[in-house]
């Protein structure tokens, strides 16, 4: 009986053996590597880069709303995406704009 | 007869008012972030981001091909994203020594 089920999943339109599912997977290691550089110190953030995955998690949030069936995983991935996005940009921000730390030979 | 194109790319199925368009716009920030950060030093690289860049851009160039319709715009952006983020990794693993 359970095996049944666990074998509609693995049949299932959307499921593992098509890219509906492994797409949407593959984004939230966009996100896992997002939360993995909140280590990193703020020099290194790129200001490009991450406007750009907040902007694409922003949109795409919408859309996945908008779309024809609402696709939650998506939903969910573009999210978290682009709030790892904001956080990244608020750490920069704050590190470049309003840290006391004085930084050597910047005028 | 340009303005007869215009007209039915931007009420087209996949055009400018649709979200068939607007996706994979948004996903060309990505392709233009990665070139503004190409002439940054190889340190900035975060290789995290870049591999999972890479797998994601894999993925969603058979997405685009597979989903109905047909996005080739879709397609188009990821291609870029993966070639642009190949790149980056290879000056990020050059980087590391």
């Amino acid at each position: 009986m359970a095996a049944s089920k666990i074998q509609a999943l693995w049949n299932h339109p959307a499921g593992p053996k098509t890219i509906h599912f492994w797409a949407p997977t593959f984004k939230w290691g966009i996100s896992i590597a997002n939360v993995a550089d909140f280590s990193k110190p703020p020099e290194k953030i790129s200001y490009p880069q991450q406007v750009a995955v907040t902007c694409t998690g922003l949109i795409w949030s919408r859309y996945s709303t908008v779309i024809t069936p609402k696709n939650w995983n998506l939903f969910s991935v573009n999210v978290v995406m682009a709030g790892t996005g904001i956080y990244q940009l608020a750490r920069k921000t704050r590190h470049d704009h309003f840290s006391e730390v004085q930084v050597p030979g910047k005028e | 007869m340009a303005m007869a194109v215009l007209r039915a790319f931007w009420n087209g199925p996949v055009g400018p008012k649709t979200t068939h368009f607007w996706g994979p716009v948004a996903n060309g920030g990505f392709v233009v972030a990665a070139m503004a950060d190409m002439k940054k030093p190889a340190e900035t690289i975060s290789g995290n981001m870049t591999t999972a860049m890479c797998l994601y851009s894999g993925a969603l160039m058979r997405f685009a091909w597979m989903v109905q319709p047909r996005n080739y715009l879709l397609l188009a952006c990821h291609a870029s994203n993966e070639v642009v983020q190949l790149y980056q990794l290879s000056r990020w693993v050059n980087a590391q020594g």
